[in-house]
């Protein structure tokens, strides 16, 4: 790696991982070509692409390996979340039984991947909360209406922020709520992991634990469930 | 003939769990009509019954002329195309390849792979036919000087279109090599076959109106007719440019091939029917091709129907699977138009559910979605369906399956490959961690279709449905061999994915583009690919390919098995963390390692019940089909897909006996004992020497009523069957609990039916009987001795000292007197049931009191042997109450003054129970919890035994010293043994020590201890009996006199209420196996061949079968009528 640059860059590997159909290739899609795909072919095995991310120190480039999410496929995931040094745990907010099974990927990850591995937990589909539009039309969701009357104005959302968000505590992870369809906080998601990658783990070792830290440090400005409405504005326009 | 000892051979070698575990027979020694189902791509239906050398002559159809006279007949054959090969009769088919088989009866295992090797582009089926025996019109002998037999065999070719008649009908020559004899064999084997295969003419003609080929054959008087459907394609357009893919000339091509060749079911396979294939299918006939190819034609042919009843059957249920595949109707293969279209959508949706249905066990794995969609571009849902079943089955085994060990699989197969083939490429990827699966796992699941774009996969496709899977290895290794320069310059994974992707992005590009030879120029990329695929790697072959695969397969399904072991243990939850993650780990291998060899056992069970079925009516098929078939051998590994994930009590006994040495039975069933049909459990008859239901060398689980317990305690979902959940949360709340007090309560619970907490009369004798079952082995755990010898040993020392010397034996002896007590202050401070008892309490207190006043000395309570055969073992003779609060029913005693004895066994039991209210039936009692404790903490031994001793005897992790059956001192050991004069009636009416024969007897002081546990057990059993028979007479309102009670006993014994006493069980099993035995000779007798008038069930073949080859060289006429079969 080009150390002596006055701005380094380096490559850090991410996985994601989560049920099927949550968002996994269409937060990767937005996050790359700034697009979104309302039928996107499930991901066979896996797919990959890279982007790049500029901190004002360094730039990081994105390795991103992005998995199936059917279960048959979880025997593969070992192979894809190898040497990663960070991963995204997709869930859908939509769907409680999303977010176990995103608790079993934290799970296998801490257990089974690299020391210090950064790991974003990430409630996907914004949009189809009313939380998300507040200033946008298009986050409206008539479809989902009749199906939850627990929430204000017929909001889809099934996984409460304070939950996901007190669980990513407790296990020391980043945190976020985003929408692959308008664009929220898709950046920020990616950009946190690359400001919470100890600078240890990008010059080729791996320091056990050093990024627990930092990840932490990141925590409470990035978990700020203010933050997400700026973005949808900002980003949302643009759908 | 059958092969009975390569049977045995793998018997033995699946009695041997380590080789059990690892190999599966059916892939080292494919089974020939496996081989040769796969090679003819036929049902699994067939099986090869008959084979002979001979000669294919395809006369042009042009020259026939029916007014030919023989000589000019001679002539056309001479004329035609000549092929040498082997002609098969099945059920069903008659095949011809000149791809050479061995499927013959003495061929080794090793030839008969060889024909899956090189195929030079003829697919495994070579140049021939497979033709259904439904669609031969006629055939005849032809009288030939040249040739000894010679069949001319007319098909029902072009049996849609009625008009048939102004062609000339499709007919075959065929000259058969081999002695007279053979040939009128086969003869014959094919008439009777032609004769059942009449009946499916119907469904033939059903089938293939189905098929393209019919419509555009049939004259063009009938254009006017709507052409059946080729698949979306038809509406929405193929995909590709039809004149770039000249489909027109394609269609030309075909047209005149099938004219000539035949169509559909009737198609010859000549070397230009390859070569069509190889250039691309024109998109109309594409569809039917992959499904005459990959043989789900046969498959359909066989059950036309399934597909449409399979949807109405299910219609409007839902599953997982359905779940799964909604999820995915909208994004499979999005860019074509027919999917962006509800016809398109609709039509997936039905065959993937569909399928889903018929193969739940696969259910839905994405990328099915992807290769259906294709499919369904150039053929109908319902062929579609049949496609889907076929390449799930055999062409990808394990692609799709839940754990996708087949994808997995072929993952390291091809990464092995890759390192031989081009080693330099490989050494480049391990220098710089470039994982190939990753790149190549989407190309073999998906075949190619998402990798490449479309219409090169489906040229993929083409060739992959006729010659098989090694299609997809050979691209694969073609695709990296090409960009072999460029890889070498990749460093990371993304650069070589990118270098892939530009790669498929350019296949239609000229492969040489700077070549000044404007020939070289035309190639293109897609066309270099596959002349390097089928050229230069022609060496891979599926049999190079079964190889590796049995290479790999371990490793693969132990990565696959430890990743699931892994995940499944992490997802216990929260009782799980009582137990170390040691412990979880042996749970877990001792939970799936019984389903696993549970379900291996029914299966060689059923094998051989089978197998014993079939050489009771033994046919020229088993002949034949000489292997035993072991396909589903490894059903049931955790690494293979869906597998068992239920435990039934069964299978829990047999898990208890792996944890707790209590669980071990003490009557095994004799080993090896003739051919006795010993069904323990079950109805399976089986060969015991081969066939144990526990396995061989496995201890033999005991079946006692606190396992029963146990089992519904552990069944929380009450599905009779535990989840590894279950178990784990059960051992968890035993293990991990580590108070007394939940040790109790727990144990009382478990005896609490109801849940009212209570527990009766009947519950207490539960108990203690169970009590006494745990501790029969003696006691684990930190049960202190010499503390406890020391603190009973002002009781005791009286007692103890002369019969007993050893430390163990005092505890085992000491818990025996305890339970005794235990039972006895049950009883002392039970509460009387109110609910009945509500108008007497006082009587209830008066007997109470007196049975306290009339307290048996700890004496008293005497268990002995009663040399005068007597079973009046219960006496509650009278003693002080002092000593009752702590006594201690002396167990040496009675055995020590047994010399003494007779003693006064005068003491009714119509005595003993105005003695004793808790005898007294009339008068329900019950236990409370706090009661229950009290009982228990009053004693030191019961104490520690809940304490420590129960939960200690669930040893999970280290390996248990297995109590081998044979090093076990049985503690049925009788007391004859111990030179003490057994009591014959009891060992034989009493049901104690029926087995006493078989088990080797207990040696000196263990012995003795054996004796008593076992005596303290009956004493249990004993008691209840006597509350049952103090019932019955309660009821009978009959007191019956002492004199009768010895045989009133005997009858009396309920089995059931000594349902832990395997010798009891053991008896009666014995009695039925004698029944079963005789049923089974009966039976054998009845469905036995004639031939064999002894069905020795050690030669289950009849000692000459008569093979239909004999039968038939006596009647030579029938084979010398000229025609032989005609419709």
């Amino acid at each position: 790696m080009a150390d002596s640059t006055p701005k380094p860059s380096s490559s850090v590997k991410l996985v994601l991982l989560g049920e099927a159909a949550v968002g996994k290739s269409s937060l990767v899609l937005r996050f790359v070509n700034n697009d979104f795909q309302e039928n996107k072919e499930p991901t066979i095995g896996a797919a990959f692409l890279t982007q790049k991310c500029n901190l004002p120190t360094r730039t990081i480039k994105f390795e991103i390996w992005d998995t199936a999410g059917q279960e048959r496929f979880a025997s593969l995931a070992p192979m894809y979340y190898r040497n990663a040094q960070s991963a995204l745990v997709v869930y859908d907010l939509t769907k409680p039984t999303s977010l176990i099974k995103a608790k079993h990927w934290v799970a296998e990850l801490q257990r089974q991947a690299s020391p210090g591995i950064v790991i974003a937990l990430v409630g996907n589909k914004l949009d189809l909360t009313n939380e998300a539009g507040a200033s946008n039309s298009l986050g409206d969701d008539a479809e989902s209406d009749a199906a939850d009357g627990e929430d204000v104005d017929g909001d889809a959302r099934k996984v409460s922020t304070a939950e996901a968000q007190s669980y990513a505590e407790e296990e020391g992870l980043l945190f976020f709520e985003t929408s692959a369809k308008l664009g929220t906080n898709v950046t920020e998601v990616f950009t946190a992991i690359a400001n919470a990658i100890p600078e240890t783990s990008l010059k080729g070792i791996r320091g056990p634990g050093a990024a627990a830290a930092p990840a932490r440090t990141e925590d409470p400005s990035r978990v700020n469930l203010t933050g997400p409405r700026d973005s949808a504005s900002k980003e949302g326009c643009a759908c | 003939m059958f092969n009975l000892s390569s049977f045995v051979q793998k018997a033995q070698s699946f009695i041997d769990p380590t080789q059990a575990l690892n190999i599966s027979p059916s892939d080292r020694n494919p089974a020939k009509s496996t081989l040769f189902r796969h090679q003819f791509r036929l049902p699994d239906t067939q099986t090869p019954l008959q084979e002979i050398t001979a000669e294919l002559t395809i006369s042009p159809p042009v020259i026939y002329s029916p007014n030919a006279t023989q000589g000019e007949k001679d002539r056309d054959r001479d004329r035609g195309y000549h092929y040498v090969g082997k002609l098969h009769l099945s059920e069903g088919y008659l095949s011809f390849s000149t791809q050479p088989t061995s499927f013959l009866q003495n061929a080794s295992t090793s030839t008969s792979s060889g024909f899956t090797g090189q195929t030079h582009g003829a697919g495994p089926g070579g140049n021939g036919f497979t033709l259904p025996l439904c669609a031969i019109r006629r055939v005849e002998r032809l009288h030939s000087q040249n040739y000894q037999f010679a069949l001319s065999i007319t098909t029902w070719n072009g049996i849609t279109t009625s008009l048939s008649e102004s062609k000339a009908p499709q007919k075959l020559t065929i000259q058969l090599s081999g002695t007279r004899q053979a040939c009128e064999r086969f003869c014959d084997g094919l008439k009777r076959g032609l004769k059942s295969g009449v009946n499916d003419v119907q469904k033939l003609k059903r089938v293939v109106a189905e098929c393209y080929s019919e419509y555009v054959l049939q004259g063009d008087t009938k254009k006017l007719d709507t052409p059946p459907d080729a698949g979306l394609g038809m509406i929405f357009k193929y995909p590709g440019d039809a004149r770039k893919l000249r489909d027109r000339s394609k269609m030309r091509l075909w047209l005149e091939y099938l004219k000539d060749n035949g169509r559909n079911v009737t198609l010859i396979r000549q070397p230009t029917f390859h070569k069509l294939i190889r250039v691309g299918l024109p998109n109309r006939l594409r569809g039917e091709m992959w499904e005459l190819t990959s043989g789900s034609l046969f498959l359909r042919l066989e059950n036309p129907l399934q597909y449409s009843e399979t949807l109405a059957k299910f219609e409007g249920r839902e599953s997982l699977a359905i779940d799964e595949i909604e999820k995915d109707l909208n994004r499979s293969l999005p860019e074509y138009p027919g999917f962006q279209d509800s016809e398109g959508i609709e039509r997936l949706r039905r065959v993937l559910t569909a399928y889903s249905w018929t193969n739940e066990d696969v259910g839905y794995c994405q990328a099915m979605n992807i290769v259906v969609a294709a499919l369904l571009i150039y053929m109908s849902e319902t062929q579609a369906f049949y496609v889907l079943a076929t390449l799930c089955d055999r062409l990808l085994p394990g692609y799709y399956s839940t754990t996708m060990y087949g994808t997995l699989l072929d993952q390291r197969v091809f990464e092995s490959l890759v390192e031989k083939t081009m080693p330099i490429l490989w050494d480049h990827l391990v220098k710089y961690d470039v994982q190939l699966s990753v790149v190549s796992l989407p190309w073999f699941l998906s075949l190619y279709i998402n990798s490449m774009p479309l219409v090169f996969a489906f040229r993929v496709l083409d060739v992959f449905f006729l010659e098989g899977p090694k299609v997809l290895f050979q691209v694969g290794l073609a695709i990296l061999r090409i960009n072999g320069e460029d890889l070498l310059d990749a460093t990371d994974d993304g650069a070589f994915i990118q270098i892939l992707k530009s790669y498929f992005s350019k296949l239609d590009e000229s492969a040489h583009p700077k070549s000044e030879i404007p020939k070289m120029r035309a190639i293109t990329r897609f066309q270099e690919l596959m002349v390097v695929a089928f050229k230069e790697f022609s060496g891979i072959t599926q049999s190079s390919i079964s190889e590796q695969r049995m290479k790999h397969k371990d490793s693969v399904l132990n990565s696959i098995e430890s990743f699931a072991k892994r995940t499944s243990i992490r997802n216990l939850g929260p009782d799980s963390k009582r137990l170390s993650v040691d412990e979880l780990g042996s749970l877990y291998d001792r939970f799936y390692g019984i389903l696993y060899e549970r379900e291996q056992r029914s299966h060689m069970i059923q094998e051989e019940t089978e197998r014993k079925l079939k050489a009771m009516n033994i046919k020229a098929a088993e002949v034949v089909n000489g292997l035993a078939e072991m396909q589903s051998i490894e059903k049931g590994r955790v690494g293979m897909g869906p597998s068992p994930t239920m435990m039934d009590y069964d299978g829990f006994r047999e898990f208890l006996a792996g944890v707790a040495k209590w669980a071990v039975t003490d009557s095994p069933t004799p080993p090896a004992k003739s051919m006795e049909n010993h069904s323990y459990f079950g109805n399976t008859p089986k060969r015991r020497e081969t066939l144990s239901p526990w396995g061989h060398g496995k201890p033999e689980p005991a079946d006692h009523e606190f396992m029963h317990r146990l089992f519904r305690r552990w069944d929380v979902d009450m599905n009779s069957a535990l989840n590894l959940q279950n178990v784990v949360t059960g051992i968890a709340h035993i293990k991990g609990k580590g108070d007394i007090m939940g040790s109790i309560t727990y144990f009382f619970e478990l005896y609490d039916d109801d849940g009212d907490g209570k527990v009766d009369r009947e519950g207490i004798l539960r108990i203690s009987e169970a009590l006494l079952f745990l501790s029969r082995r003696g006691l684990e755990g930190s049960l202190t001795p010499s503390q406890s010898v020391v603190g009973l040993s002002e009781y005791e020392a009286a007692f103890v000292g002369p019969a007993v010397g050893s430390e163990y034996g005092t505890t085992n002896e000491r818990f025996l007197s305890s339970v005794s007590a235990f039972i006895r202050r049950c009883f002392e401070y039970a509460d009387p049931d109110h609910s009945q008892n509500k108008a007497e309490p006082e009587k209830v207190e008066n007997e109470k009191k007196e049975d306290a006043d009339d307290m048996p000395d700890p004496n008293a309570f005497d268990i002995g042997d009663d040399s005068d055969g007597e079973d009046d073992l219960l006496d509650f003779s009278s003693g002080s109450p002092e000593t009752a609060a702590t006594s201690i029913i002396s167990v040496p005693r009675p055995l020590a003054s047994v010399a003494d004895k007779p003693r006064e066994r005068s003491v009714s039991k119509a005595q003993a129970e105005a003695a004793n209210a808790a005898l007294d039936p009339s008068k329900p009692l019950h236990i409370t919890l706090p009661t229950f404790r009290m009982v228990v903490l009053a004693d030191e031994l019961l104490e520690q035994f809940f304490e420590s001793s129960f939960p200690a005897s669930f040893r999970i992790s280290d390996t248990m010293v297995t109590t081998n059956n044979s090093s076990v001192p049985s503690p049925l050991t009788t007391f004859s043994n111990l030179g003490f004069k057994a009591p014959s009636v009891l060992s034989v009416g009493g049901g104690v020590g029926g087995t006493g024969a078989v088990v080797p007897p207990g040696k000196g002081l263990r012995g003795v201890l054996d004796n008593i546990v076992t005596e303290g057990m009956r004493v249990a059993a004993e008691v209840r009996n006597r509350m049952d028979e103090a019932q019955k007479e309660m009821e009978n309102n009959a007191i019956q006199r002492p004199g009768d009670e010895e045989e009133e006993d005997d009858q009396n014994y309920d089995p059931r209420s000594a349902g832990g006493f395997g010798e009891r069980r053991f008896a009666s099993s014995e009695d039925r196996d004698l029944l079963e035995g005789a049923d089974a000779e009966a039976m054998s007798v009845k469905s036995g061949h004639e031939s064999a008038p002894k069905p020795n069930l050690l030669t289950p073949f009849p000692a000459t079968p008569v093979t239909p080859g004999g039968s038939r060289s006596k009647n030579p006429s029938s084979a010398t009528k000229e025609a032989l079969f005609e419709r």
